[in-house]
This record gives C-alpha cells, sequence and structure tokens, in this order.
C-alpha cells in the first residue's frame, strides 16, 4: 500500500456489496484507501467480471457456511465479481492485471509495484 | 504471517484454504462453481486494453472516478467479493 502510494499511484477496490453501515464515520475515515460499493453491478459487468452464483454455491453458502449475500448486497444479488486486478496506467490503459475465478489465486504485491514501476519510469 | 514472511501472497492464500480441512464435497462443490464462471466467459479486461471510466460511491458516500483519479497518477484497481 505505501509502495504503491509512494510511486504516485492510488489504490482503489470495489465490491458488489452495499455501503457499510455498520462502521461509525471516524472508522470510515482511517481506511487509507477508497471502497467503493457497485451497488447495481454496473461496473463489474463493464469490466466482464460480473456472474450470477452458481445455484449449488448458493445452497452451500446458505447451509453450510450460514452465508446470505442478500444482506452485504441487497435484495436478489446473488451476484460476485470474479476476484480481479488491474494496474492502470494515466491513459487508463490496462497495463498489468489478473482476473480468476479461484478466489484463492490474487496477483502477487510484487507484479502490482513492478507494473506501476514500469508505468512511472522508476528505478 | 502464514508460513514466514518470504512466502509469496500465492503461497499465503494456498496454504490458508489447505488449512481450512474442508470436506471433499465442499471442496467439490466450490471446485465445479469455479469452473462454471470460467466457462461463463467472465474473464475481465485484456491488457492494452482501456478500462471503463466510472463513478461509484465510497465508505463515506463520496463519488469516485475513476477519470479523475487518473488525472493524479496511476491506479490499481481492486474487485472483490465482500467482506465477509
Amino acid at each position: 500500500m505505501q509502495t504503491i502510494r509512494s510511486l504516485g499511484a492510488d489504490l482503489v477496490a470495489i465490491s458488489p456489496e452495499r455501503p457499510d453501515n455498520t462502521l461509525t464515520m471516524a472508522e470510515k475515515h482511517a481506511i487509507p484507501i477508497d471502497i467503493l460499493s457497485d451497488a447495481t453491478s454496473e461496473v463489474l459487468k463493464k469490466y466482464r467480471l460480473w456472474f450470477a452464483v452458481p445455484a449449488e454455491v448458493k445452497t452451500l453458502y446458505l447451509e453450510k457456511f450460514g452465508l446470505n449475500l442478500e444482506k452485504h448486497n441487497g435484495a436478489g444479488r446473488w451476484e460476485l465479481p470474479v476476484p480481479a486486478t488491474y494496474v492502470l496506467d494515466q491513459d487508463g490503459i490496462v497495463r498489468a492485471g489478473e482476473a480468476d475465478p479461484d478466489y484463492t489465486v490474487r496477483m502477487e504485491p510484487a507484479e502490482i509495484v513492478a507494473a506501476i514501476r514500469s508505468i512511472v519510469g522508476g528505478p | 504471517m502464514i508460513g514466514g514472511t518470504e512466502m509469496s501472497l500465492k503461497g499465503q492464500l494456498k496454504e490458508f484454504d489447505a488449512s481450512r480441512k474442508r470436506p471433499p464435497e465442499v471442496v467439490a462443490i466450490l471446485r465445479r462453481g469455479i469452473d462454471d464462471v470460467r466457462e461463463s466467459g467472465a474473464a475481465g479486461l485484456r491488457i492494452g486494453e482501456r478500462a471503463p471510466d466510472f463513478a461509484l460511491p465510497n465508505q463515506r458516500g463520496e463519488t469516485v472516478r475513476l477519470s479523475e483519479r487518473l488525472s493524479r497518477g496511476p491506479v490499481v484497481l481492486s474487485f472483490y467479493r465482500g467482506v465477509w
């Protein structure tokens, strides 16, 4: 995070969740990055990351994990993004990134930093 | 930190996932779910493609516009499923 900022880049997180009402305003101000709420999944779809949770997985979440996505996302919204990370240059061009439906796979922080360095021309 | 400071994020996530010791039938359902999504073609943006602009509210209800952020510097976008 600090490395990203020190290179002049910004980090923005996006989820389909409704804005969190459990945090106080002080707590919200203490969060060092912007956490955006895509409450209509419009952006998820534009980025081709949107999917409807398969029926079998929905049942598993509800019955085994006690996880009701509607509580987080809103009524009828059994939908999620493919977890993804994109490094954008100042023209908005994707210079590096990774999107994988396997939520245990994420882009390496070192790769993110390397991509930013190649954009800003640093060492 | 799981597995020491030298381990990659991918390594840490794999270890964490294994440490949950889920029953095989649960793992099978999750695997099939992942395969379904892969087949759905939700593959995200390609390298070299321009990221669509958007404006969304942040945790304080302020509107954040991607193009405005890009005017200040490179941006790392992270799409995640939720806090659960």
